[in-house]
């Protein structure tokens, strides 16, 4: 059982809203769910549909078509209408069309003794009865939602529910949703699991200028920050954000700037500030189409490269892909704790589908786990900050302590001051690359799923797992022989023998990326892990869907 | 190749006017009773950027234009550091001309002393934002054109906590100021310091600063804004030194929740 419903309409007239409410309703009947968005980048009008996936086991990504489709404008009918899947229904916000379910939202929640703003109730009512649920659970969680605002908001929203179910009437019981199951009751996107997991872990300066689509990782961290004492601040620019948290990691701070691709171009100059004068920052690119200003709200996978050589000169970095929600917060606390062991940036690239992907997930750490901040409490008089040592990482102290920590963009001596003596130039740039070693023995090896003797192998990193990975269960279901790799850390690249074994059986090699070069083949093939693959790339600004991967790779 | 020995302190030229603000600024500090392990002396790239080099200090010299924002996010870590930015016109008001008034706009507590000796003299003599119209350069060659950046005025529209001018040249008054500027307890202050420059700039000499400044009278009330910004704005035959301006808006950290309650140190 598995079942898409999609909302669609225009922005502002609360596709989103409509959206949470249902995929929450659902979520806590432990039903498995998967929220996916697809909006523009406009306030008011367009064409804006999310996506509630609903399903009897854990589902990873969204569905190319729709079972019901929830359309709130014209447009939304007509242009989503013919994507519906087989035996798919329209319900439609209106009066009556043929083929479709007709219901006035805002007219019946006004009928029913509600404000306009419960046409959302409505809708979930009518789309509870139309997939075989329980009005009295969406009533439940409408409870539980609205008890803050009272009684009244509480039973009113329950009446337009009930009227909704109602209203559709002969159609209830279309389609049969699961009656329940043991998911877990609460939700996650990735943006929120970013944020928290900084929270958690002890960053303590946070600075972004806003960008979609790392924006919701930024009010998060916003929301919690008086709670957890961070100084979450907005910058006049991407520069000055860079900038602020190199200054607040020198002084102690585990730090972190938020952006997407365009914002961290300006950042570059800060990035190698930080590979300079090793500094443990970490910055999340949450990507999305380019060059320039490209499709704001879209998704891709194009800033690896770019991620990869970000800044001038040559330093050392770690770079983290989540594939999930869970793996959002994961590596975003091991990032900071990579920075800090190594003294160098370390990078989350995630994405738009990522960040606004809601599943379900049992609630996240929520009291301070600080990382390890590596940090030297008790210097010598003479403490030189970049002593020269045997795995390039120098005891780092911070300034306030007994010691004087100077520090430099310049190349500098190991008591940090300006130099132009080649020799300790070429001392310091061997001690920073030496830390290179460092990051690939703590560099994660790539999950592999499938069977292991697989003939045919997708290789994906970062978002692209949860696609891949119901491609594969799709492929295996239907006898075929395939697997994945999928790799949550894109730099230093390290396959192990798992992945070694895989790709040496493998009879076919296929790259799954978000992007039109599959930079990440490229990155493969020049670090010896690869020979030649094929390349399965997506970069219309839309997520992969397991379809989309099952029909290329069938044969 | 070992250059340690051709790479010897400090890198300005003789008769420089950042060797009088240096000394003045160890002075200053001695009066002040600046802890030097609490003090963070942060400045970008130029001429003047290299003086954190050659004081007692903790040192963040970090990248061109971004000395404020570095100093922000140090700030930001730590409220119990003295953050001392000490940079050049170039990389205060070109380069970073928008951290500059951002840093005044949040009032945020770093002291911010400028050398100003209205040229670029790292990259030998081509004009910086507060050149003069018709400064001849051998990039402006028919003269600047562009008018000059007014830094004080800027600041004393962003209702910074502290605008201040001083000169190179008149070592007591540019120590009194500094002292000023490092006993305010909160919020950003502007200390601008007219500077010759002897190798490239031959028409804002010592001589040419020396003739001009002139002490603001003491009946200013510098919380008086609409007498502050008369005095920024006057510039030629005679050029206002002193306090010019004081804010009595609260500091960023004293209003930012994660900092409010934990002044004291690390938070």
């Amino acid at each position: 059982m598995d079942l898409n419903v999609r909302i669609a309409g225009e922005a502002g007239q609360g596709v989103q809203s409509a959206g949470n409410l249902l995929v929450a309703a659902l979520a806590q009947m432990g039903l498995h769910v998967v929220a996916t968005q697809s909006y523009m980048s406009r306030i008011r009008g367009g064409l804006n549909w999310f996506d509630v996936r609903v399903a009897d086991g854990p589902r990873f990504a969204g569905r190319d078509r729709a079972d019901l489709l929830v359309a709130l404008t014209d447009p939304a009918r007509e242009i989503l209408g013919g994507e519906l899947a087989d035996g798919g229904v329209v319900l439609y916000d209106g009066a009556s069309v043929d083929g479709t379910v007709a219901i006035d939202f805002e007219a019946a929640a006004e009928e029913a003794g509600g404000e306009k703003v419960m046409a959302n109730t409505v809708a979930a009512g009518a789309v509870f009865a139309l997939l075989g649920c329980d009005i009295e659970r969406l009533c439940d969680y409408l409870g539980t939602q609205f008890k803050k605002k009272g009684d009244a908001v509480v039973e009113a929203n329950v009446r337009c529910a009930r009227r909704g179910a109602e209203l559709a009437g002969e159609h209830a019981g279309r389609f049969q949703a699961p009656r329940g199951g043991d998911a877990p009751t609460t939700l996650c996107n990735g943006a929120v699991a970013i944020a928290q997991a900084a929270a958690v872990a002890g960053a303590k300066v946070v600075t972004a200028y806003p960008m979609t689509p790392s924006t919701a990782t930024f009010t998060h961290l916003a929301a919690v920050a008086d709670r957890f004492g961070i100084v979450v601040e907005q910058a006049e620019d991407e520069i000055a954000a860079v900038n602020m948290i190199c200054g607040a990691a020198y002084a102690g701070a585990p730090a972190m700037a938020t952006t997407s691709g365009g914002g961290f171009a300006l950042m570059a100059e800060g990035l190698s500030l930080a590979g300079i004068m090793e500094l443990p920052i970490a910055i999340v690119i949450a990507q999305r189409p380019g060059p320039a200003t490209g499709l704001p709200t879209r998704t891709a996978q194009q800033d690896l490269a770019f991620a990869l050589h970000a800044g001038h000169g040559e330093f050392v970095r770690a770079i983290y892909a989540p594939g999930t929600v869970a793996q959002s917060y994961d590596l975003t606390r091991r990032a900071l704790a990579t920075a800090h062991r190594a003294q160098t940036p370390a990078i989350v690239l995630t994405d738009q589908f990522l960040q606004d992907l809601q599943t379900n997930a049992a609630p996240l750490p929520d009291e301070p786990d600080p990382i390890d901040r590596c940090i030297l409490t008790d210097p010598p008089a003479e403490y030189a900050r970049y002593a020269v040592t045997d795995d390039g990482v120098s005891p780092r102290a911070i300034p306030g302590g007994p010691a004087l920590v100077v520090c430099d963009s310049d190349e500098h001596t190991p008591d940090g001051h300006i130099t132009e003596d080649l020799d300790a130039h070429l001392a310091q740039q061997d001690k920073r690359l030496r830390k290179f070693d460092l990051l690939a023995a703590d560099a994660l090896e790539p999950e592999h799923y499938g069977p292991a003797d697989a003939e045919a192998l997708l290789i994906c990193w970062g978002s692209t797992y949860g696609p891949c990975r119901e491609a594969v269960d799709a492929l295996v279901a239907a006898g075929q022989s395939a697997a994945m790799l999928h790799f949550a850390q894109v730099w230093p690249v390290r396959i192990g023998d798992i992945a070694r074994a895989a790709i040496a059986r493998a009879k076919r090699i296929v790259s799954v990326e978000g992007n039109a070069t599959g930079q990440f083949a490229a990155l493969c093939r020049q670090q010896g892990a690869l020979a030649e693959c094929e390349l399965l790339l997506r970069y219309d600004g839309l997520p992969f869907t397991a379809d989309t991967i099952v029909s290329r790779i069938r044969p | 190749m070992n250059l340690a020995k051709a790479d010897t302190q400090p890198a300005w030229c003789p008769g420089c006017g950042n060797f009088a603000i240096l000394k003045t600024l160890k002075r200053a500090l001695d009066t002040a009773g600046t802890d030097r392990t609490k003090l963070v002396l942060v400045s970008g790239i130029g001429q003047a950027a290299k003086l954190p080099h050659y004081l007692e200090a903790n040192v963040f010299n970090g990248l061109h234009g971004r000395a404020l924002p570095s100093a922000t996010g140090i700030r930001l870590a730590n409220p119990a550091l003295t953050v001392l930015v000490t940079s050049g016109d170039g990389d205060m008001y070109g380069e970073g001309g928008n951290h500059f008034i951002h840093a005044a706009r949040r009032n945020i507590s770093v002291k911010a002393f400028v050398h100003n000796n209205q040229v670029y003299g790292l990259t030998k003599g081509q004009a910086s934002p507060t050149s003069d119209v018709g400064f001849v350069t051998k990039v402006q060659t028919h003269g600047v054109i562009s008018g000059p950046m007014n830094p004080l005025a800027l600041a004393i529209v962003e209702d910074a906590a502290f605008v201040a001018r001083s000169f190179s040249g008149l070592a007591d008054h540019l120590h009194e100021m500094m002292v000023a500027a490092l006993a305010v307890e909160g919020g950003f202050c502007l200390l601008d310091i007219l500077q010759p420059c002897v190798s490239f700039n031959r028409v804002n000499t010592f001589r040419w600063y020396k003739d001009r400044v002139r002490p603001i009278d003491a009946s200013h009330d510098p919380h008086d804004r609409a007498a502050a910004l008369d005095l920024a704005m006057r510039w030629g035959d005679e050029i206002p030194v002193g306090i010019l301006y004081r804010s009595r808006r609260a500091s960023f950290e004293s209003q930012c929740p994660a900092l409010a309650g934990s002044a004291a140190g690390q938070h």
